[in-house]
């Protein structure tokens, strides 16, 4: 049953692995070096900046937006009430 | 003065919420793929064995395929926003209540159903639907995006888990978790809106169909199996030949998952470390083949072409795994399935979307990801049923990798030109397979 239990536990995900997660490991290890909270805290920094980064962009693209306005909401149909094609 | 303003068009909305559910797969994937961390300390804490805490990763597989139809009804009926901000909810909350653990039956509950479940509200059938709302000619691309996050996610969430494990203990890792997962919910309520019509702009951020009718194809182009109810798609031949097809890309993706590393040092002769660094460099090289997919099949076409490719090479990537009996061998598998592991799914998704179109596209794509995951799982258990059987891995491999033939004839025989929106209104001409 060794089997069942491995697939069960590396199907959660392919890098849940038990080898490839101590290799990984290993690698951020030699790479960093600097204890776990500091990779704890670079990891939790780049994970943080992506919700920051889109919603700085949309912050800097507001007056572009302001421009170009939206067309009217009666001038754009709702697609979900489409005719379908005979 | 216009070429100026021409050149400072905003970006269309739609990307943001590509962007918003990028990253909300990302994290609800990661916190999910990160419960093989926690395995070796809770059994040591508790004394469970690792039979006993695999129950709750096992029920967690089958109640997030099983869910995955039922949360995509919801999603066509209630919408994407709703379903994704409560299920998010649940899905942070439930992670963060993991460091509660006193008992087994606690974490199979929590873990194995309420957490299992509620990964299935922003899976990628999900959000793969919602992508598919915003765009159409780009649809491919921004379904591509939402892939490649399943991969980051276990890129970068794994380990950080392993080292918030490190630096503290199982339970504050758990809890870290959980926060990391509401921190998307703000994204989520900002961006997530169901229709480009809501935002008072259309599919792609194309513009307005001008008044004579020639623009309005590309924008009104419905497809002749376009489908109100979710039954109605199962009555007709192109989602059996995707759902056959995507059983076959689930029996030889999961057994792989399982089975690479034990038959790269078992029966290939390779250390642990290096059939670990061929297995990453395989997952590393899936986000390429994902983009490039989308991106491919968006710019030239031919969705079902792209991914009978995609079917043939991983077919030719076992081929030979088989026959090249050395290390190198392994290197060929991992470079050329590689390129193809998330590929099919995004071409699947894109491909539903544009045969049945998006109105019951929730439940349809819920369905197909159903029956992945269920080739996944029987891949799994035949393939280590015929090992101990058999004492090594090349009868399972075969029998799975044979598979691959008739998915990819599946794939080419669908009749894209025929069904799919894309090329409806569309000058006939002929196309390859059609």
């Amino acid at each position: 049953m060794a089997w069942l239990s491995s697939f069960i536990l590396a199907h959660q995900g392919d890098a849940a692995d038990p080898v490839l997660l101590h290799w990984i490991k290993e690698r951020l290890d030699q790479i960093f070096g600097s204890g776990p909270w500091v990779v704890v805290a670079i990891m939790g920094i780049i994970i943080i900046s992506i919700p920051i980064f889109i919603i700085v962009v949309y912050l800097i693209q507001s007056d572009r937006r302001s421009v170009y306005g939206p067309p009217e909401p009666d001038d754009v149909p709702d697609l979900r009430k489409q005719e379908r094609v005979p | 003065m216009q070429a100026d303003q021409e050149t400072k068009k905003p970006l269309y909305y739609g990307w943001y919420v590509c962007a918003a559910t990028l990253f909300i797969g990302f994290v609800a994937v990661g916190a999910r793929n990160s419960f093989g961390v926690f395995v070796v300390p809770m059994s040591d804490e508790f004394g469970w064995n690792r039979f006993t805490i695999s129950v709750a990763a096992s029920l967690g597989v089958l109640v997030n395929g099983v869910s995955q139809p039922f949360f995509g009804r919801i999603f066509d009926r209630t919408g994407g926003r709703k379903l994704i901000l409560v299920s998010l909810v649940v899905l942070g909350g439930a992670t963060a209540m993991l460091a509660l653990t006193f008992h087994i039956l606690f974490l199979v509950f929590m873990f194995g159903v309420v957490l299992s479940m509620a990964q299935s509200g922003p899976g990628p059938s999900n959000t793969a639907a919602l992508m598919a709302r915003w765009f159409r000619r780009r649809r491919g691309t921004a379904i591509s995006i939402n892939s490649a996050a399943v991969s980051l996610g276990g890129m970068i969430m794994v380990p950080l888990s392993m080292f918030l494990l490190q630096a503290t203990n199982w339970r504050i890792a758990w809890l870290g978790l959980g926060i990391i997962v509401l921190c998307s919910l703000p994204l989520a309520l900002v961006f997530l809106r169901e229709r480009p019509e809501q935002k008072g702009l259309y599919p792609d951020g194309d513009p307005a169909p001008s008044k004579d009718g020639s623009e309005a194809n590309q924008v009104d182009a419905v497809g002749p199996l376009e489908v109100e109810r979710w039954q109605d798609s199962f009555r007709t031949a192109p989602i059996w030949q995707m759902s056959g097809s995507y059983f076959v890309c689930g029996t030889t993706t999961f057994v792989m998952s399982v089975h690479f590393i034990p038959f790269a040092i078992e029966d290939r002769g390779v250390s642990g470390a290096t059939a670990a660094t061929i297995f990453g460099y395989m997952m590393f090289l899936n986000i390429f083949g994902a983009l490039g997919a989308g991106v491919l099949s968006d710019k030239l076409g031919g969705t079902k072409n792209w991914l009978a490719l995609a079917y043939s090479m991983r077919g030719i990537a076992y081929l030979m795994l088989l026959t090249v009996d050395s290390v190198l061998g392994l290197w060929i598998f991992a470079t050329i399935a590689g390129f193809s592991w998330v590929a099919t799914p995004v071409l699947t998704s894109s491909l539903t979307a544009d045969v049945y179109g998006v109105k019951a596209l929730g439940t349809i794509s819920g369905f197909t990801f159903m029956f992945h995951q269920f080739g996944g799982f029987g891949s799994v258990l035949l393939a280590g049923l015929l090992f101990d059987i058999t004492g090594n891995y090349t009868l399972p491999f075969a029998l799975v990798g044979a598979l691959l033939l008739p998915a990819a004839i599946s794939a080419f025989s669908i009749k894209e030109r025929k069904y799919s929106a894309r090329y409806q209104n569309l000058a006939p001409t002929a196309a390859a397979g059609d």
